[in-house]
Order: structure tokens, then C-alpha cells, then sequence
């Protein structure tokens, strides 16, 4: 049987996380004084990616489009996912691009990765105003089946198949839990309240294998790194970057802030009076939480 | 349904050294640990030693590991200096017992069990994947079951599928489980236990240099008996680590129970003698209070900075203050010279005062708090420690050479998981797990260990060594029983006849008096009086509140209480609102109920209590141990 072989897309973002994001006067994101992580979407896809790894052995590969320094991005991800390759696309005429030109970057990189890719993984949508196009525009350019909004999902290695589960919410309609079976090659969106499961003990002996290889292999990831420009990649320079984007982003909306309304309250724990406050508020809090 | 030669359960140090040795051997095994990682359910006191009897063997950490292990594993300091101090308010009356510490050993190093099991497990880890085999952390062993038709022993536990294996090593600790599923013995009762209760000070690396004046790798271990016991059967200790010291009160269970104390309070009557208040002592940034007419807005970024430029004081200057890391740090090039990181410290330092009226006072910083009992060897050590295929060793087999300041159960533990897993390659090797043919062969070896030896019967040498030290005590503070003991045991002549004619009487007949209220509180309090010297110490130390120090320590929280309250109002709950450590017991009209939450897994309940380890990967996780 042949091993199988997974990418992973992923993308360089603001670290929204506390005591890391910074705004500018006029409410907007100041992207040069905010540190850059991987987007949490994407290091979602590189635990599903792994799940693989731990449960078939499979070889990843990890491919992002950037600036040099989203290498971190790629570390990032080769610590979650434990990748064989890190792919980085860097060149400035990619800048600029909309989610087609960067979906026709990265079919282009996929298709430049070693042997036949069976699945390929992206996030479900970047967190920096990103409307989630990317995943299935390239999955379409690469001419694979697609998955979207998948929590879990398995393959069926004598078939060559993945069965995945996908979440669909509609509004006003209860969650409705899809499964869909598909031959390979797929190309999967990963759902963010996606989990993997390990239920056996080779499995998680695998795991810690896995984890420990992907924590060294992190810590020297520039050995399994592979920068790309525009040339080496050998993409249509007419197809990508701000030339190859049929869209453009024409306003940016202010990040609305709130003013601070928090009025703090002591209270002393030992004081069985001041606990009986705290949760009366808390269920005031809640019950007005509930009619909104 | 999977298969694997041999299950060890629990990723202490017994089990580990188990995985160890039989992977060296070339067996499968896997190693089950519930918490999230390896080393964050241990606590130790710790001083981890190597012996060498005179008679027997013991296998010992480098016999495992490898000869280099002292140069490898995270240890802190070797101990060069072992006291005993008895106490009497600010008097203090010290004698040393080095040479009893160096008894037949190669070595002591204190040691922080988080870091010291990580690294067992590595290594561990390492050679048992070679094997097939592995550790696999975050997972509850619940239950073991035997399909002797099928000849198949089935491991269940809370997270994974069951699977099957040859033979078992149950390594669970103190509160072992497995003991209870297959009643393999009953749970150990107060009398055979100790509570130890213990505290991480933090203090700097040079700063310990300097107090202890001692060199950047020794390391010194001080016991205390006397009044700090507040009149319990027990003592405490402290022990340099490399930067951090390890304080902590051991007591026999049924001496809290008798008159029920909280275990912080015994905790803190040590941290309040002048002589570790002294020790302990380090200079502490306060928060200058904040104007409050300020913007609410402008005080919480206010608070937010300070605390942030308090972290980063103290970053520096554990840097500053450690002449490894300072070495380290400039070689990686993060500072270019000794001079750099002075100057950024007095820099921070500055801007402590001067913007944000920071000062700074004499205190001490506590880091963790933590407790867990101890069985004692002597006491509760399984006779036979096997049930079918399942062999038990350390702490869950009750064993651990707890005699006068002599505190060995890491190395024992160690000893027992070799020998286990020496019996189980033996077993593999002929397919033979019968009782006879593993069973048995286990407890011979276990009974041929030098450690059993100690377990059951004084030995006379280390005695000797032991009155030796106590030379200097003025012989009339001891009652006619104590004295006519030392007398007979002081003289060369007869000191071997008469300890032969001691172990007749057996340690059951003389525990009582070794290990008596005479020896633990009354002869060192008057030592103290009549003949310390007396100590003044320079502040009074802020301790913290329990709630603080509970507040500090990190749990993974689990909505379901692994433990439950059987009789909410028999004599012994009750006790535990003092006893417990964290205070999860709280009585209200005569019903004992428990809050799990703050618990700490000690087991000081576990006797009269429905007890399991809390889930994989949930419950408490100790940063040092
Ligand atoms: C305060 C104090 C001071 C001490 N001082 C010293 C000293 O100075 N020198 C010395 O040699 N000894 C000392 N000891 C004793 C020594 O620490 C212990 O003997 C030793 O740590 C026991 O190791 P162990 O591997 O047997 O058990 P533990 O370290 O308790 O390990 C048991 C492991 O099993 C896991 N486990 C339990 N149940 C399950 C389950 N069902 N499924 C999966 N995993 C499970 C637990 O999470 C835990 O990690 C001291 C002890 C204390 C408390
Ligand atoms: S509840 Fe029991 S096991 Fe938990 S900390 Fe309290 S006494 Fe110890």
C-alpha cells in the first residue's frame, strides 16, 4: 500500500492573542507594531494533518504563501504536524494578491511537491478578514474533491478513500453532522471545533513519537525549508499577486472599540455573604445574556 | 483488541526505572502515567541517592541509566553536609550527621521530581520505542481483568480501547489502585503513613552560595526536630536545590490524627523559626499603592506594567545571580558581557522606584506548595508484593527506608522497578507469568534486596554512626528507657549483641520507643533550651495564605470528583477539615462534604474515602514536585 501523501496550507497572521495585537489611533489594526503568528485556523489544519501522520504514517508537506519571515508560520506548523517539507512562496509580485491569485500560487507549489498528493488541508478561513475563498478556489484549480467544515475524518487505505464528517449550521436548524465518503485525492476545510481522537495505544505511542520528532524538526526547520520566488516556482506571473486578482480590497472598516465599561467590585472569598453577591450577579449577568 | 508483553502503570520513578530495564533487557512494555505528562503528579522531599551495602546489591540510577548520569540528569546539588537541628523558639542545637548520610552510599543529590522523571521518561521513553513499546501519558488506568481461559490479562482505562498483555507492573504510588482492584493488600492505614507537606522557596543561585556558604554545586540538607513539631511525631527539613530550596514537614498520620493540625501550619511553624527564616531570606519587590483618584482605565494599566516590569526583575536577575546561566546567556549571545545583564538589572531596578515607586524589603518568595503521603516501609511493606501476573514495587508496594533521619524511597523504588522488571523478562523469556514461577521469584529477590533488610531490623553500623553524632547530647535529658538504649548501643562491646537482641524484639516492639513524642519533641526541644545557640532573625517573614498558595498552583479541573465521600460524618472525616492540605473538606450539621477542585491527590483521605487517581491528563499539576 502506498504511503499517503498530505500538504498543508497554511498563512502567517496578527496574533490577535492578548498583550500582542496593537491599534492605531484611528481604531484600525497597526500590522507593524502586531507580532505575526500562524493563523489559529491553520494550525487547526496541521493538527488534522497530523492525525494522519499518527494514524497511517503519513508524509506532510506544509506550504505557505508570505513574506520571508512567515517562515515562522511554517515552523509553527511543522511543530503541530511534525512535516516532513516546509514550502515558502516569497516574491513581491505576490503581494497584493486577492484569495484567487494566492489559491493559484499554492496549486501551483502543490503541484511542484513530490509524488501524487492524496489529501490536502487548509484552515477554515484566515483570522484577518479573510472570507474563507482560499481553500476551495484552490482545491477547485487543483481539480480535487472538496470537503468543507470537516470535525473529524478517516481513510480508508485499501479503498483510497477519506470518510469525513462535516458540521452544517443553519440558521435556526439544529447542527447537522454530514458523512461524506469520497475517493482520493480530496482537498478538506478543517472546522474549528475539530478534534482528533486516538483511542488506542499504538496510536498514542505514535503521537508522542511523532511529537518529539516534530519538536526537534521544529527546532531546525530552516533543514526542511524550501523558499520559492516567482521564478523558481514557474507560475504565471499574469495569474498571481495584485495582477491576478479579480477582487480588491476597497475600504477597510475601523475596528469598532468599545469604551471601557468595567466597574470593578471587591470581594473577599472567605466571606460567604460577598460569594452569595458575586453569583446573584453572575446569574443576572447570564439572564440578561439569554433575552438579548 | 491490541497486544503488548507487559503494562507498567504509573510514571513515577519506580515505573520508569521498570520501562528502563526492561527495555535495556530488549521486552515490550508500555507505560501508562494519568498525568498530563511524566512529572507533574510526583512530589519528593527529594535527595536521591546511590548506596553501596556491604552486603547484597542494589541497582542503582547510573546502573539504569548509564555511568554518566550525574553528568547528564537535571539534578541540583550533591549534598556534602547534613544536619540535625533541634529547636527550642529562637534557640537551635546542631549536630552533624554527614557521616550517616555517606552510610554506604555513593552518593545524595537533591533533586525536584518534575524535571527528574521528565528526564527518566526520556530516556526511558527512548529505549522502550526501540522495543516497540513506549510511554503514553494522560491516561487512568481503571481496571484489570483476567480471562485465565484465554490466558489474557485486559487493561482498561478511562481514554483508551482495553488491550491485552503478559504481565503487569503496577508502579501506582502511595494510593495504588490496582492494590484495591485486585486486593493485592488493604489500603495502608494511618499508622503506617506519613503526611509530608512541603514548599519550593525561591532564592537564587548565588544568593544559596552565599547563605549556605557553599560552593555552586554542593548542596546541604537540614532536618529539624523539636518545637517546630507543635508537639507532633515528625520533623521537617530543608534541602538546597539549585536555585530554589526544598522546605517540608513529614509526620507520622496517626500523630496528625490524634490531634488534628493543619498541615500548613506545621508547614509554616518551620518557615517561622528564626534559623530557616534566615536561610530563606532574599530581597522581595513590594507594589507602591496606586492613586486612586486616578481613571480606573489609567490604574489597571498602571498595575498591568508593574507587574510586568516585576517579572522582568526577576528574570534578569535570576540570570544575574546564577554564574551558569550568566555563562550560558552570553555564550548564546543573548548578553554581550557580565556587565550588560548588571547594568539592565539596576536599570529595571531604577524604573521600579522611580516610576513606579516600587521598594524593595527583606522576605522571601514562595513558589509551590504541595503534599502527598509516604508509606512506611517498615510498616506497611507488602510481604508479598504480587497478585497473578501483577507485580507492585515502590511507594504502591508500601516500601521505603524511613528510620530516623535516614529518608530513602526514590531509590528503593528504583531498585524494586529493576528487580520486577528482571523477573518479568525471566517470565517472558519461558512464557511462564504463574504465580510460582514470577511471583514468587519476584519476592525472593525483593527479600534478598538490602533495602527489605532495612526495612525490618535496625542496622547496628548505621547506629553507631548515628550516636556517634549524638555524642554531645547531655545524656541526663533522656528518659531511663532512651538512656539505658544509647548506653547499651555506646558501647563497642555490647552493641552488637545488643542490637542482635533488639531486632529479636523486632521493630514493632521498638518503634514505640524510637519513634516516640520523647524523641521527636520532648529531648530536642530540651537540647535546644539547655544548650542552643540562639538565633535572632532579621524580619518576620510573609508567609501566604493557604488560599494563596492553592491559588498559585495549576490544575487541570474535572467536573467529576474522582473522590467520594463515604460516611459524611464518622470521626475520621471530620478530621479532615484540618487535614486535608487544601481544605477540600468542609463540615456543616455534623456532614462531612468534599470540593474536589482544590485537591492536590495527597491521599491523606484515600483510607476512608471511594479514591481514584482524577482522569488522564486532569487533576494536579506540580511545576517542581
Ligand atoms: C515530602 C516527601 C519527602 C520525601 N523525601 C524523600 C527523600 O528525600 N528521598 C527519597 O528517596 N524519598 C523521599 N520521599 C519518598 C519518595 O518521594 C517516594 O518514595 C517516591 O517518589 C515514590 O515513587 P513511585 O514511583 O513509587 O510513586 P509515585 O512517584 O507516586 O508515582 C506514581 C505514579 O503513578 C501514577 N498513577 C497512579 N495511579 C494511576 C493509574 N490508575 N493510572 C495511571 N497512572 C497512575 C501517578 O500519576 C504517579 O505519577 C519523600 C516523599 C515525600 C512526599
Ligand atoms: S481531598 Fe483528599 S487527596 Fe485531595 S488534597 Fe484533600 S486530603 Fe488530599
Amino acid at each position: 500500500m502506498e504511503p499517503l501523501n498530505l500538504a498543508v496550507i497554511v498563512k502567517l497572521e496578527p496574533d490577535f492573542s492578548e498583550g500582542n495585537v496593537s491599534y492605531k489611533p484611528d481604531g484600525t489594526l497597526n500590522r507593524n507594531e502586531t507580532k505575526s503568528t500562524l493563523g489559529p485556523h491553520s494550525g487547526i489544519a496541521a493538527k488534522a494533518a497530523f492525525y494522519a501522520k499518527v494514524k497511517y504514517g503519513a508524509k506532510i508537506s506544509v506550504c505557505s504563501m508570505g513574506p520571508p519571515w512567515a517562515d515562522i508560520a511554517l515552523q509553527q506548523a511543522q511543530q503541530t504536524c511534525d512535516a516532513d517539507v516546509l514550502h515558502l512562496y516569497s516574491d513581491r509580485i505576490f503581494a497584493g494578491a486577492d484569495t484567487l491569485a494566492t489559491a493559484e500560487t499554492l496549486k501551483t507549489g502543490i503541484e511542484k511537491m513530490q509524488g501524487k498528493m492524496d489529501i490536502v488541508f487548509s484552515g477554515h478561513r484566515a483570522s484577518d478578514g479573510e472570507t474563507g475563498q482560499t481553500g476551495p478556489q484552490t482545491a477547485w484549480k487543483l481539480g480535487f474533491t472538496f470537503i468543507g467544515n470537516v470535525i473529524s475524518y478517516d481513510v480508508n487505505l485499501e479503498k483510497r478513500t477519506v470518510v469525513a464528517k462535516c458540521l452544517l449550521t443553519l440558521n435556526g436548524v439544529p447542527n447537522v453532522i454530514e458523512e461524506i465518503e469520497a475517493p482520493l485525492p480530496v482537498f478538506l476545510t478543517i472546522d474549528p471545533s475539530y478534534k482528533s481522537n486516538f483511542t488506542t495505544v499504538s496510536q498514542r505511542i505514535a503521537f508522542e513519537k511523532y511529537q518529539k520528532e516534530a519538536y526537534e524538526r521544529a527546532r531546525n526547520f530552516k533543514q526542511s525549508l524550501k523558499v520559492f520566488n516567482i521564478d523558481e516556482l514557474g507560475v504565471d506571473k499574469t495569474l498571481v499577486g495584485l495582477a491576478g486578482s479579480p477582487t480588491i480590497v476597497y475600504q477597510v472598516e475601523r475596528i469598532p472599540k468599545g469604551k471601557a465599561t468595567r466597574q470593578a467590585e471587591v470581594f473577599d472569598g472567605s466571606n460567604s455573604e460577598h460569594i452569595r453577591k458575586v453569583v446573584a450577579k453572575m446569574r443576572e449577568a447570564l439572564s440578561a445574556m439569554v433575552i438579548k | 483488541m491490541e497486544k503488548y508483553d507487559v503494562a507498567i502503570i504509573g510514571g513515577g520513578s519506580a515505573g520508569l526505572a521498570a520501562l528502563k530495564q526492561l527495555s535495556t533487557l530488549g521486552k515490550q512494555a508500555v507505560l501508562l502515567e494519568a498525568g498530563k505528562k511524566v512529572g507533574v503528579k510526583n512530589i519528593s522531599g527529594g535527595i536521591l541517592y546511590s548506596k553501596k551495602p556491604n552486603k547484597g546489591r542494589v541497582y542503582n540510577v547510573e546502573d539504569i541509566y548509564g555511568q554518566n548520569f550525574v553528568n547528564e540528569a537535571p539534578l541540583q546539588r550533591k549534598i556534602t553536609k547534613y544536619l540535625l537541628h533541634a529547636t527550642s523558639k529562637d534557640k537551635v542545637f546542631s549536630m552533624d550527621l554527614t557521616a550517616a548520610h555517606e552510610y554506604q552510599s555513593n552518593f545524595g543529590y537533591s533533586v525536584l521530581m518534575n524535571d527528574l522523571n521528565a528526564w527518566f521518561a526520556q530516556s526511558a521513553d527512548e529505549s522502550a520505542q526501540k522495543c516497540g513499546g513506549g510511554i503514553v501519558p494522560g491516561v487512568h488506568v481503571n481496571n484489570i481483568s483476567w480471562d485465565d481461559e484465554k490466558e489474557r490479562t485486559i487493561i482498561q482505562t478511562d481514554e483508551l480501547d482495553e488491550f491485552q498483555v503478559k504481565a503487569v507492573i503496577a508502579a501506582d504510588g502511595v494510593n495504588s489502585e490496582v492494590a484495591q482492584i485486585t486486593r493485592a493488600r488493604p489500603k495502608f492505614s494511618a499508622v503506617q503513613l506519613y503526611q509530608g507537606v512541603k514548599a519550593i522557596v525561591k532564592l537564587p543561585e548565588d544568593i544559596i552560595n552565599e547563605t549556605f556558604a557553599i560552593g555552586a554545586d554542593d548542596g546541604e540538607a537540614h532536618l529539624f526536630a523539636g518545637d517546630i513539631t507543635l508537639n507532633h511525631l515528625g520533623g521537617g527539613f530543608l534541602y538546597t536545590n539549585r536555585d530554589t530550596l526544598s522546605v517540608g514537614a513529614v509526620y507520622h498520620f496517626d500523630s496528625l490524627l490524634d490531634s488534628p493540625i493543619e498541615p500548613n501550619t506545621l508547614l509554616d511553624a518551620l518557615l517561622k523559626n528564626p534559623m530557616i527564616t534566615e536561610l530563606i531570606k532574599d530581597e522581595v519587590p513590594v507594589r507602591g499603592k496606586i492613586d486612586k483618584t486616578l481613571e480606573k482605565e489609567k490604574q489597571m494599566q498602571i498595575r498591568f506594567a508593574v507587574t510586568k516590569l516585576i517579572k522582568t526583575w526577576y528574570e534578569i536577575r535570576d540570570v544575574y545571580l546564577s554564574s551558569s546561566r550568566r555563562k550560558e546567556l552570553i555564550k548564546t549571545g543573548k548578553f554581550n558581557s557580565e556587565d550588560e545583564i548588571k547594568s539592565k538589572l539596576s536599570e529595571t531596578r531604577e524604573k521600579m522606584s522611580s516610576q513606579y515607586g516600587i521598594q524593595f524589603k527583606t522576605d522571601y518568595v514562595e513558589d509551590e506548595y504541595g503534599a502527598k503521603l509516604i508509606p512506611d516501609g517498615k510498616r506497611c511493606r507488602m510481604k508479598k508484593p504480587y497478585h497473578k501476573n501483577v507485580l507492585f514495587v515502590g511507594d504502591a508496594a508500601g516500601r521505603g527506608v524511613f528510620v530516623g533521619p535516614r529518608i530513602e524511597g526514590l531509590n528503593v523504588g528504583i531498585d524494586d522497578g529493576v528487580r520486577a522488571a528482571n523477573a518479568i523478562a525471566r517470565a517472558l523469556e519461558k512464557n511462564n507469568f504463574s504465580q510460582g514461577y514470577l511471583g514468587e521469584y519476584y519476592t525472593k529477590s525483593i527479600e534478598e534486596s538490602p533495602y527489605t533488610k532495612d526495612m525490618k531490623e535496625i542496622d547496628k553500623e548505621y547506629l553507631k554512626i548515628f550516636i556517634d553524632a549524638t555524642k554531645d547530647v547531655p545524656k541526663d535529658i533522656l528518659s531511663a528507657k532512651h538512656s539505658l538504649v544509647l548506653k547499651l548501643m555506646s558501647s563497642g562491646a555490647i552493641r552488637s549483641m545488643a542490637a542482635k537482641f533488639v531486632n529479636v524484639l523486632g521493630y514493632e516492639r521498638l518503634l514505640p520507643v524510637i519513634e516516640s513524642e520523647e524523641s521527636y519533641v520532648k529531648v530536642p526541644t530540651e537540647l535546644a533550651e539547655r544548650s542552643g545557640k540562639t538565633i535572632s532573625s532579621s524580619y518576620t517573614p510573609s508567609i501566604p495564605l493557604l488560599a494563596d498558595r492553592i491559588a498559585k498552583l495549576n490544575y487541570n479541573d474535572d467536573k467529576v470528583s474522582h473522590i467520594k465521600v463515604l460516611n459524611p460524618n464518622n470521626d475520621f472525616m471530620k478530621k479532615l477539615v484540618m487535614l486535608c492540605p487544601t481544605k477540600c473538606y468542609s463540615e456543616e450539621n455534623g456532614q462531612v462534604t468534599i470540593q474536589h477542585e482544590g485537591c492536590i491527590e495527597c491521599g491523606t483521605c484515600s483510607e476512608q474515602t471511594d479514591w481514584k487517581h482524577p482522569r488522564g491528563e486532569k487533576g494536579i499539576n506540580y511545576r517542581y514536585g
